[in-house]
């Protein structure tokens, strides 16, 4: 059963990724980048991984195909793209990901994974917290410090200074 | 009265309705009945208990309640029951369908007119059926230089996400459609789909007010989900769980609300937002926009943008519920079954009537506290909602910048206070363990 979801979700993962590079419309590009995307977050449910499945769809999905497709639609083609028809640089292209695509299976199937079997159940993720507070709490500190850093400097960015209307005649 | 069929008769209309009956039971006894008997000759009817099953002895197990309650118990408790009827989607939908009525009466007092008042005699009743019914029968126009596709899918998408949002609700102890371990991080994903769906329908109609409204969307969308997801937090940290029905059992006591009113303050306003309710309307302002980005949409595309965003309304008020209000909890009010038809049967004068299957249905699937749970829990949804819609009776619609600077500096600020009172109360072991819960 597992077997026909994961092949299932290989096909539409690997599928709408192709899509999402091949396909003439930017917008529909993007839903298919949406659908790769989520077909990841169904990789991560075949894993007993709900939790960053969910996330997978919350931030990945939710948030940044929706911030692409926001851009894509707001920015004219034609002015930013000059699409160059190469057959040697897309074989090349293909060429490359082949070779790095088999060198990595490579030292996946190398490194011994295909003789893990285990029965334990999902990890918890209030363990997966209580671990965050107490073993890697530098690590945790971190990133937070990084992320209030980032926002501070967004929010510092994006500030406005309204300037007084001039037209206006009191 | 109305213009359009001045001569209506409700006597007329209900003696044709007659007429129709009288002449379907008569072709079925001439026709139907031999036909069917006709059929019956060739098909090899199956043993039960050593005794064929003829027709008539299946009509006589179908109207012996001895053998039909258990198959309806079995029904009550299949999964298809659960998403189609009770806590899923037909529920919803007929929340839903009452809020829209009532919206429009109450808009209506509250502005003094009077409201949807012709269709069904008794103060408009039958008008929502009426919309329903014209909106099924409209021609569906699809722009011309529309993205066909996405234009026909963006509806349907949009009530697809909606039911997925409903299915993730907790309505009574036990009746859930999908009870996860993760229902709030659930709940987030699937609210992270609607601005994709407005957007695409708003892109697909290649006409520029629902692309404006679309862009409105949005912005609104994306950027109150930061302090919805946040203004959320401080109800996960008390309970310490993600799952919804964990959440509303922790609120046997008393509800949340109680110790994080900044936070149910906060996720209401976001919710106001999320919703595009009036002040937040500003992808659909029709003074503005014409209609924002349904503006394209008509017939039955529209009437599913129209469901699906009422069934969004109504999983919203139903999280605000579940999250502040404490849920299906409430003082027991509906009065236990009748433990003596169950044992000894109805007595009416020389007849004493016993019903087999009634036990377990009784005890295991429509119990007490099911019933009062639900009750509790439609009350409390029947008042959010009514504070939904009150505001569009009473407020303007808000600028575009200025919704903006509320969701990203004011709201987001309250909900980190909220968190932190979360967090006193935890460390000041007023909650949590060792204090009152």
């Amino acid at each position: 059963m597992a077997d026909i979801a994961f092949l299932a979700l290989a096909v539409i993962t690997i599928g709408s990724a192709i899509a999402a590079l091949e396909m003439r419309s930017l917008i529909y590009g993007s839903i298919a980048l949406m659908g790769s995307l989520g077909g990841i977050a169904g990789f991560f449910l075949l894993l007993d991984a709900p939790f960053v499945a969910l996330f997978q769809l919350a931030v990945y999905v939710g948030s940044i195909a929706v911030l692409i497709l926001f851009t894509v639609m707001l920015v004219k083609r034609e002015l930013i793209f000059n699409k160059i028809e190469d057959k040697r640089r897309k074989f090349a292209g293909i060429g490359l990901m082949l070779l790095i695509m088999v060198s990595l299976g490579a030292v996946f199937i190398d490194s011994g994974i295909k003789t893990i079997t285990t029965d334990e159940p999902p990890v918890d993720f209030r363990d997966i917290g209580t671990d965050f507070v107490t073993y890697y709490w530098p690590a945790l500190i971190l990133m937070g410090l990084i992320l209030a850093s980032t926002v501070t400097g967004a929010l510092v960015l994006a500030r406005r200074v309204d300037v007084e209307d001039g037209q206006r005649t009191n | 009265m109305s213009v359009i069929a001045p001569n209506f008769k409700l006597s007329g209309f209900i003696k044709s309705l007659l007429d129709n009956i009288f002449w379907i039971l008569l072709i079925f006894v001439l026709v139907g009945l031999p036909a069917v008997f006709m059929i019956l000759f060739l098909v090899e009817l199956p043993v039960i208990d050593g005794e064929i099953l003829t027709p008539f002895l299946a009509l006589s197990y179908l109207v012996n309640p001895t053998r039909t309650l258990p198959v309806l118990h079995a029904f009550l408790t299949t999964d298809i029951f659960r998403v189609m009827a009770f806590p899923g989607f037909g529920f919803a939908a007929l929340l839903a369908a009452s809020v829209i009525f009532i919206e429009r009466k109450m808009m209506a007092k509250l502005q003094l007119r009077v409201g949807p008042f012709y269709c069904g005699k008794v103060e408009g009743i039958l008008q929502l059926m009426g919309d329903g019914l014209k909106l099924i029968s409209k021609e569906i126009i699809i722009p011309a230089k529309a993205d066909k596709p996405i234009f026909w899918a963006a509806p349907v998408l949009f009530v697809a996400t909606a039911a997925a949002f409903v299915a993730l609700i907790p309505v009574a102890p036990g009746w859930v459609v999908a009870d996860i371990d993760l229902g709030l991080l659930g709940v987030f994903a699937v609210i992270g789909f609607f601005p994709i769906i407005t957007i695409l329908s708003a892109w697909s109609a290649n006409s520029k007010y629902p692309f404006i409204g679309g862009i409105r969307a949005l912005f609104q969308m994306v950027s109150f989900e930061i302090p919805l997801i946040l203004s959320l937090l401080g109800v996960v940290m008390l309970t310490g769980t993600l799952n919804l029905s964990e959440i509303t059992e922790s609120q046997a006591n008393f509800p949340w609300i109680i110790f994080l009113p900044i936070g149910a303050i906060v996720f209401f306003i976001t919710m106001l937002a999320e919703l595009e309710r009036i002040p937040f309307d500003l992808p659909e302002a029709e003074s503005e926009i014409v209609a924002g980005w349904l503006t394209e949409l008509s017939g039955m595309l529209y009437g599913l943008v129209q469901l699906g965003s009422y069934l969004k309304l109504y999983a919203f008020a139903a999280l605000f519920v579940v999250l502040f209000l404490g849920g299906w909890n409430g003082p027991m009010i509906v009065p236990a079954f009748p433990e003596q038809i169950i044992t000894e049967g109805i007595e009416m004068g020389p007849i004493t009537l016993t019903v087999d299957g009634l036990g377990p249905l009784v005890h295991e699937t429509i119990t007490q506290e099911m019933l009062n749970g639900t009750l509790w829990f439609v009350l409390k949804t029947a008042g959010v909602i009514f504070f939904i819609i009150l505001p569009r009776g009473v407020f303007p619609r808000v600028r575009v910048d200025l919704l903006l600077d509320l969701g990203w500096t004011k709201l987001i600020g309250l909900c980190f206070i909220n968190i932190f009172i979360a967090l006193g109360l935890l460390y000041a072991g007023v909650l949590g363990p060792g204090g009152l819960q």
